[in-house]
């Protein structure tokens, strides 16, 4: 009885030692994704707390193979983040929230064109799918998955030309 | 191949906003094609650049938060998953010698307003009272005897006063 308790007990210090060793890698990533969505610090506080909180039950995900640990988090954060979009009120709030312009600090973001970055926006800061991106914007699906991946390309002509620069 | 690669479906994985079939689609392709795989891979880079980039500390005391909610959590599911133990013998677990567990704890207050009490106690409380009634007795027998002294004394300074005269 006593061995089950210490490796039930061991188990709990390695999921901790598990999250204490995510967070430390991808904490400041996760936050400032999740604050560029909510514009609050407090606010975001709060969210990455909630995601990692959640990281115990899902442990078993993150150490699958081939499971990128950031993707993850930000998954289980867009899912807590679709609630803070239920939270805004009414329909003026929510408009006037859609209206924030992309935040241009991100340089990836800055080398996308209008479009691309309104695409962008809305998909990985608001949390939209792409079809109700491509209703809005009256395009086609594909038309909008097409932006995204040159939104992909960008980012990745970015990163080659960090490394080259090195 | 090439055209699922083309077609999106993994930048719209990698954001989060694959519907469950793409995902299992996606699950599919990558484990059948490594080229998806890699491609895959590339996009959680650019991910990872893209964050880094917009990376901000979180507030001092966060971590703190969060290890103290998880300690909680781990606790109560201990407390859950904690199967009872029953008493057996004298002796603990094999015939060893009990000794209190270190995680043990006795419930100070419990949720019942009523008391249990050994039934020895009830030669103490009959005790009392009789000792109570004695006392009372006592007490009323020596507050008369005192009153009657009280009234022989003034009855007697009052003779003593008469016979000065």
């Amino acid at each position: 009885m006593n061995t089950q308790w210490q490796t039930s007990d061991s188990m709990s210090q390695s999921k901790l030692l598990a999250v204490s060793t995510l967070y430390n890698n991808y904490a400041a990533k996760l936050f400032g994704y999740i604050f560029e969505v909510v514009k609050n610090q407090s606010v975001a506080e709060q969210y990455l707390v909630a995601v990692f909180n959640d990281v115990p039950n899902e442990i078993d995900d993150f150490l699958k193979t081939g499971v990128n640990a950031l993707c993850r988090l930000q998954m289980m954060a867009r899912k807590k983040l679709s609630q803070f979009f239920e939270t805004l009120d009414n329909e003026t709030d929510r408009q006037a929230w859609q209206n924030i312009q992309p935040s241009v600090n991100n340089k990836y973001v800055a080398m996308m064109d209008p479009l691309q970055r309104q695409v962008f926006y809305a998909v990985h800061y608001q949390c939209k799918t792409t079809v109700q991106v491509a209703t809005e914007l009256s395009r086609s699906n594909e038309e909008i998955r097409r932006i995204l991946k040159e939104c992909f390309t960008i980012i990745r002509n970015g990163r080659d030309n960090e490394r080259l620069h090195r | 191949m090439k055209d699922y690669i083309d077609s999106g479906a993994l930048e719209v994985f990698v954001m989060g906003c694959a519907t469950d079939e793409e995902v299992q689609e996606l699950m599919y392709m990558k484990a059948k094609y490594p080229e998806v795989n890699e491609a895959l891979k590339q996009l959680e880079i650019d991910m990872e650049k893209m964050a880094q980039n917009a990376a901000i500390m979180p507030p001092p005391g966060t971590w703190n938060k969060i290890e103290d909610e998880i300690n909680d959590l781990i606790l109560r599911e201990e407390r859950q998953n904690k199967p009872v133990q029953f008493r057996t013998s004298d002796n603990g677990y094999n015939g060893q010698p009990k000794a209190p567990a270190a995680d043990q704890y006795i419930e100070v207050e419990g949720a019942s307003s009523h008391m249990r009490l050994h039934k020895a106690w009830r030669y103490v409380f009959a005790a009392i009272f009789v000792l109570g009634k004695i006392f009372l007795g006592f007490a009323i027998y020596f507050y008369l005897e005192n009153r009657q002294a009280q009234e022989q004394l003034k009855e007697l300074k009052t003779e003593v006063k008469e016979l000065r005269r």
